[in-house]
């Protein structure tokens, strides 16, 4: 009973406390995780496991209202789940999964039909002036999709981990090593996500420099980080320089009346001048 | 006390500070018709309530600001210091065209909104995690912390300024920014770190090592994870993401099936027992 509350509340301050405190990421893995584990008394399995399903879920996020899987939800239940059965990531993954993508049903579920119908009210309370009601019914409706979500976690909690403990007994250890393989593995597809996002032919050697500081030199990341915010800076200078230099050019009133393809031969002439 | 702050009066500083705060709970009652039109109405409020004084103004200005709003959160601010600003031009003169403020207030969210998701989200969600995620796997307690302090920190002061700076330079600054072309320099230099924390985060996180080795007469005469690390370190971790990436991009394969087909062929390769 303790466990279904304490997930529960997880779960409604962060994924829906993130809503209320403009995405602030307090819905992630890596904070939930922990979170979770110190609720249930073991904060380093829920830190180690928190870390590693936000690698898995790193490419995963809500851009423009379009995503992928629910991560907190998934977070809470599989970090909560392991702990109380003593097993690692084995045990937290293979829940971990099909519950991110259950959860955004869950969750696209009751946007659509708990607060949707109220997009018209919101409207006629405007045309009436009705300021109070506005503000009222902007936080209500918050509480109530949040409440309504939190049920999910506290449910599962309360009648699920005792059959979840017994499917688990029947996995065969050498599947649940080739999970955890698995685990270590799925980081690759949030990678390609992120990569989705980022790649361009221009930029793409700067991937590939990434991934040789990191397995040859051993660099930390803030290390990286810093590298490329340095890199980036001077590229952009370099950018800014031609871009005036381009501005320059094409302001001139011959320039302006020829073909692009002339513009590009005096910009390269300037270039090398 | 910035800059843009100090031609404000009073009251308008103390209105930018509503509006800040009150801002953060833009998408708190999305819906699926309006998405954020509740939370930009709720810090649009002390605006209203200040610039225009007849009842029927104050209606009107009501209906207007609950239209259909979305944006990234990092840079609604920004848009809400626009349309604030001209809200009040609109309550100080009679000619103003009200119809305008919606126009550049739904002009400018949806590239903001393009800006504001790859660098918030593509670039420095992305390097606080994997800070936060290469500490946490260390057992640094304080991961999660940092993770929040990393992403949070330089999403407030843009929320903070952008706010103001909408307010001040109305809606002349962004128009001049594409005029410009300096958003794709800035779009370019950010991808770059972005690009190149995803290559060291490959490296740091996607772990996949051969278990299987050539035994010959009960000597090991190859062990293939040594023989592969003398070739390239991590060469199977970048071929299995730059595959996925392919099968992503070219193929148009879903994330899910993804997920699910790595699961699968990890499980299948542990039983051969060859990781």
């Amino acid at each position: 009973m303790y466990e279904a509350f304490a997930v529960a509340i997880v779960v409604f301050l962060t994924v829906g406390g993130q809503e209320l405190l403009g995405f602030s990421m307090l819905g992630r893995p890596i904070v939930i995780g922990p979170l979770v584990g110190l609720l249930l008394g073991d904060v380093k399995t829920g830190l180690m496991i928190g870390a590693s399903l936000e690698t898995i879920f790193m490419g995963i996020v809500n851009i423009g209202g379009a995503s992928a899987a629910e991560p907190g939800l998934a977070s809470a239940l599989a970090v909560a789940f392991a702990i109380i059965m003593h097993g690692g990531l084995g045990v937290a993954l293979p829940l971990a999964i099909p519950l991110g993508i259950i959860g955004l049903q869950i969750k696209t579920l009751i946007y659509v039909a708990v607060v949707g119908p109220f997009a018209s009210k919101f409207d006629s309370m405007a045309e009436k002036g009705n300021q109070k009601g506005i503000v009222r019914l902007h936080f209500g409706l918050w509480a109530l999709q949040w409440f309504l979500y939190s049920l999910i976690p506290f449910f599962a909690m309360l009648f699920g981990s005792e059959a979840t403990q017994n499917v688990l007994k029947m996995i065969p250890t050498i599947i649940v090593h080739g999970l955890t393989v698995a685990g270590n593995v799925l980081p690759a597809v949030g990678m390609a996500m992120l990569m989705k996002i980022l790649w361009d032919k221009n930029i793409s050697a700067f991937y590939f420099l990434g991934f040789l500081l990191v397995a040859y030199l051993k660099m930390p990341l803030i290390a990286v980080a810093v590298m490329g915010t340095i890199i980036a800076i001077l590229v952009a200078q370099r950018d800014y320089q031609l871009h005036n230099m381009g501005q320059k050019i094409s302001a001139k009133p011959v320039v302006a009346q020829t073909t692009t393809e002339t513009k590009d031969e005096q910009e390269n002439d300037d270039f090398f001048s | 006390m910035s800059k843009f702050s100090k031609d404000m009066t009073k009251d308008e500083k103390k209105l930018m500070r509503q509006m800040y705060w009150r801002s953060f709970t833009l998408y708190s009652a999305v819906t699926p018709a309006k998405q954020g039109a509740s939370g930009f109405e709720y810090s649009m409020l002390p605006f209203i309530n200040k610039f225009y004084k007849k009842e029927q103004d104050k209606k009107e200005a009501m209906v207007r600001q609950m239209s259909y709003f979305n944006t990234n959160l990092a840079m609604a601010p920004f848009v809400m210091g626009v349309t604030a600003s001209m809200e009040k031009q609109n309550s100080e003169s009679d000619d103003f065209n009200a119809e305008s403020i919606n126009a550049i207030k739904t002009s400018l969210m949806g590239p903001l909104a393009g800006i504001g998701d790859s660098i918030f989200w593509g670039v420095l969600r992305v390097i606080a995690a994997g800070i936060a995620i290469s500490l946490a796997k260390n057992g640094n307690i304080a991961a999660p912390i940092i993770f929040l302090l990393l992403f949070n920190i330089p999403v407030q002061l843009v929320r903070w300024y952008g706010g103001q700076l909408g307010y001040t330079l109305g809606s002349n600054y962004i128009g001049e920014l594409y005029e410009k072309g300096l958003i794709n320099i800035l779009t370019k230099a950010a991808s770059i770190v972005g690009l190149m924390m995803v290559g060291a985060m490959t490296s740091n996180m996607v772990k996949f090592d051969l278990k299987w080795n050539m035994v010959l007469g009960g000597k090991t005469i190859l062990k293939s994870q040594e023989m592969l690390n003398q070739i390239f370190v991590g060469i199977l971790p970048l071929t299995i993401t730059l595959l996925c990436f392919w099968l992503l991009k070219k193929k148009n394969v879903s994330i899910n099936w993804l997920i699910l087909g790595t699961i699968v062929i990890a499980v299948v390769l542990a039983l051969l027992g060859i990781v």
